[in-house]
């Protein structure tokens, strides 16, 4: 029984035959009970969706593993980096690696077009997904609280490494309820989604407990840390404007006649405006999506969510995963450094950021002051 | 006998230009402060159609370069002083005698620089790294930078280019005046009658780097509780105004149970002794430094003076102060009656008695350098000048 299913899945296009076929109809009796009845209203996706989907994944796991790969491995063999606000770098790597380890999986159930290993293979993919969506997500927030704590008081306010290490600490506490209490279907219950090749918690299910366990992972794991995430780089930038006017300030009451002087404290704000609007935008990107679908599987019209519609939002929280060492580790011009050295070959050079910033600073001062 | 005159100069790396200070200390007098007087030597065949300008530099540093974060810098260049060098502009300008003899000893090539620190600049500090810290240590530095370029905004290229690190200080008065800070406190209890008195008044109100100071505490147990201890601190308050920062740290301190337990109905008087060094605090983070040149006269902060009526606020920059901090254990349920008294330290002005002799004791305790310097005296050098290469000396220097 179980060739037949596989040998249908190998030659689709040719036994699809007549009729179209409804989503779930590869599914072994044993299965079946994982199915919720929604999907099974749909037509089952061709093969060449569930190909361009696993072509989708393998490129993003490709770039999830060496990009975070390289953070942690940089992160963590390089004296000058270990610094406690780079824990949090490390951290996040590592809950996009957990992200990452599901990607394989995925190519394996795209081929036989469902989900494959039964409960237990749905149960592992999906608290994979899940623990690594929160806790990825509290770590962005405990990043944005790092900087702010770093730039608003860089002498004495600087986390320490024990403090950095409570908050790592916090983050995984704070990705573990809802990733235990569906495991063991205390409260909410993990099923396959979308093409029946990948698993989330269930939004789907006509009942209450399922529409408060939506509302409840909704604010927990998206609305209190997109709240924390806008709370720090809003005040953030307000200490910089601060900041800044006070160096105005003073360099009027210096007498520095440097009239391109306005032009570059303008520059330091539209800097850190751009990055943090850059953070909380990939933040939104990736997560958003994800909560519209839940909440409309929950609260809303489901017909809306056709399978292709609920694939899109893992998709996006699994390229935002890909793109968090960019954002976060290669804006670090240290990790930088330290990567030129030790992989020469991707022709990193630091230097010529150097000489970007430096020529912004130049407006100011005139001067380049030669860093390094 | 003529006492020789110490000028430190610097070569641009292509050793084209060079720069001469009289000196790298420049003194805040309150009313005015020191100009900065040097001269600039050329290479007569290298400069032909090419222009000379200086600049008077100033950098806070306010966080760790490793801590930098979001693109943002921990540090802020401000330039405070422009001149074109060369050509010369100001033909008439006035001349320090400094300058004057420089330039008749360095010949026609030799052309005057002149900045003046502008109202409202910080004085040097620098607050000392921890062992960790790497980079540049934080706090407010100056710097002449002399370079060839097209215009006096132009970019400074690292081979035509110098920077010599200088400072800014503030000295004592000439006189350090007769007023004994002095600080009165009690302290009552709850559930308890009577109260404990503590009165601590210091031998002067400015002492200067390495002296002794003198607390006389008077201690009247009125109460019912016991002292059972008393500690003394010299307190460092360094306030970081760039950043809105304020940090208090123990530059010297002591303990003692003599006299203790300070009974009810008992009263004690006892001076206190304490130096505050900056060498017993080496390696401690964050403890403000005047800026250092060199790692072998290094001092603690001196305390800012403010101009008459101007708040420390204003003026932006570190500021430093002291006191003297005393603490007494009334026990575990008593808890402590503290005071702060407080005092300046600074260095003595000039030219004053006091001055020669701090002077004279620093150079017994630096022979040894004091020899490795005279060895690089000028021989050929048949006046009474002598040059001091500034690369030597300088620890943190901006290259």
């Amino acid at each position: 029984m179980f060739m037949d299913g596989n040998n249908t899945a190998v030659l689709p296009l040719a036994l699809q035959g007549n009729g179209p076929r409804l989503l779930g109809w590869n599914l072994p009796t044993e299965d079946i009970h994982l199915l919720i009845p929604h999907w099974q209203a749909f037509e089952a996706p061709p093969f060449y969706y569930h190909l361009l989907l696993a072509l989708v994944y393998f490129v993003l796991m490709v770039i999830s593993t060496v990009g975070n790969g390289i953070v942690i491995w940089i992160f963590s063999t390089t004296k000058s980096l270990r610094s406690p606000s780079n824990l949090f770098i490390v951290n996040l790597a590592i809950f996009d690696l957990c992200m990452m380890l599901e990607m394989p999986m995925l190519l394996y159930n795209s081929y036989y077009q469902r989900i494959m290993g039964g409960d237990l293979a749905c149960t592992i993919y999906a608290i994979l997904g899940s623990f690594s969506g929160i806790g990825g997500s509290a770590t962005n927030a405990a990043i944005a609280f790092d900087r702010y704590k770093t730039i608003s008081s860089p002498i004495d306010g600087k986390l320490s490494r024990g403090q950095a290490i409570m908050l790592i600490t916090f983050t995984w506490f704070w990705s573990l309820p809802f990733t235990i209490l569906p495991t063991l279907q205390i409260w909410g219950r993990y099923v396959p989604e979308g093409f029946l090749t990948t698993c989330s918690f269930d939004f789907l299910s006509n009942n209450d407990e399922t529409r408060v366990f939506v509302a409840c992972i909704f604010t927990w794991a998206y609305c209190i840390p997109m709240f924390l995430i806008a709370i720090f780089y809003l005040n953030l930038f307000k200490h910089v404007r601060a900041h800044e006017k006070m160096l105005k300030a003073q360099a009027k009451r210096m007498n520095v006649q440097s009239l391109s002087a306005n032009r570059d404290a303008k520059s330091v704000e539209i800097r850190i405006a751009k990055a943090a609007f850059t953070i909380f935008f990939m933040f939104v990107c990736a997560w958003t999506p994800y909560a519209i679908v839940a909440l409309i599987g929950a609260f809303g019209n489901r017909q809306l969510l056709t399978p292709l519609v609920t694939m899109i939002p893992a998709v996006c929280c699994k390229i935002v995963s890909c793109i968090d060492p960019w954002v976060y580790a290669i804006s670090h011009p240290r990790y930088r450094a330290a990567l030129e050295k030790r992989l020469p070959w991707l022709g990193i050079r630091e230097d010529l950021r150097e000489e970007d910033t430096k020529s912004a600073m130049t407006a100011v001062t005139a001067a380049p002051t030669e860093e390094t | 006998m003529v006492v020789a005159v110490k000028v430190f100069k610097k070569t641009t790396p292509n050793g084209k230009l060079t720069v001469y200070l009289g000196k790298r200390d420049f003194i805040d007098h309150g009313e005015f402060c020191d100009p900065i007087d040097g001269v600039v030597v050329l290479d007569e065949e290298y400069m032909r159609g090419r222009k000379v300008f200086g600049q008077l530099v100033t950098i806070y540093r306010y966080g760790r370069e490793e801590d930098e974060v979001m693109g943002l810098k921990f540090s802020k260049e401000l330039i405070i002083g422009k001149e074109q060098v060369f050509p010369m502009v100001n033909a008439k300008m006035e001349m320090t005698p400094m300058q004057e003899r420089l330039i008749k000893k360095l010949g026609t090539n030799a052309f005057p620089l002149t900045f003046q620190f502008p109202q409202s600049s910080p004085t040097s500090v620098t607050l000392q790294p921890g062992e960790e810290d790497q980079g540049k240590p934080l706090g407010v530095e100056y710097y002449v930078r002399v370079f060839v370029g097209d215009n006096e905004d132009d970019k400074a290229h690292k081979r035509s280019s110098v920077s010599l690190t200088i400072k800014k200080l503030q000295f004592a008065p000439p006189t350090r005046g007769r007023r004994l800070p002095s600080s009165l406190v009690s302290k009552g209890f709850t559930f308890s009658q009577g109260k404990i008195n503590l009165e601590v008044t210091l031998d002067r109100e400015i002492y200067y780097h390495g002296e002794k100071i003198t607390a006389n505490l008077v201690v009247t147990n009125n109460s019912r509780k016991t002292v059972k201890s008393i500690k003394v601190f010299v307190v460092q308050h360094c306030e970081v105004t760039m950043v809105n920062a304020q940090f208090s740290k123990h530059v010297a301190s002591m303990e003692t149970r003599e006299g203790c337990p300070i009974t009810p109905g008992a009263s004690f008087t006892k001076s206190f002794f304490l130096v505050p060094l900056a060498s017993s605090n080496k390696d401690r983070r964050g403890i403000a430094l005047d800026g250092h040149l060199r790692d072998d006269d290094v001092n603690l902060a001196s305390s800012t003076l403010g101009a008459e009526g101007k708040t420390s606020s204003e003026s932006m920059g570190i500021v430093i102060s002291y006191s003297v901090r005393v603490k007494l254990n009334c026990g575990t349920l008593g808890g402590e009656l503290q005071t702060d008294v407080p005092f300046k330290l600074l260095n003595p002005a000039p030219g004053t008695v006091e001055r020669e002799r701090v002077n004279a004791m620093k150079k017994m305790k630096s022979i040894e350098k004091h020899r490795y310097e005279n060895s690089h005296y000028d021989d050929e050098d048949d006046s009474n000048i002598v040059f001091e290469d500034f690369a030597r000396m300088r620890m943190n220097e901006p290259e």
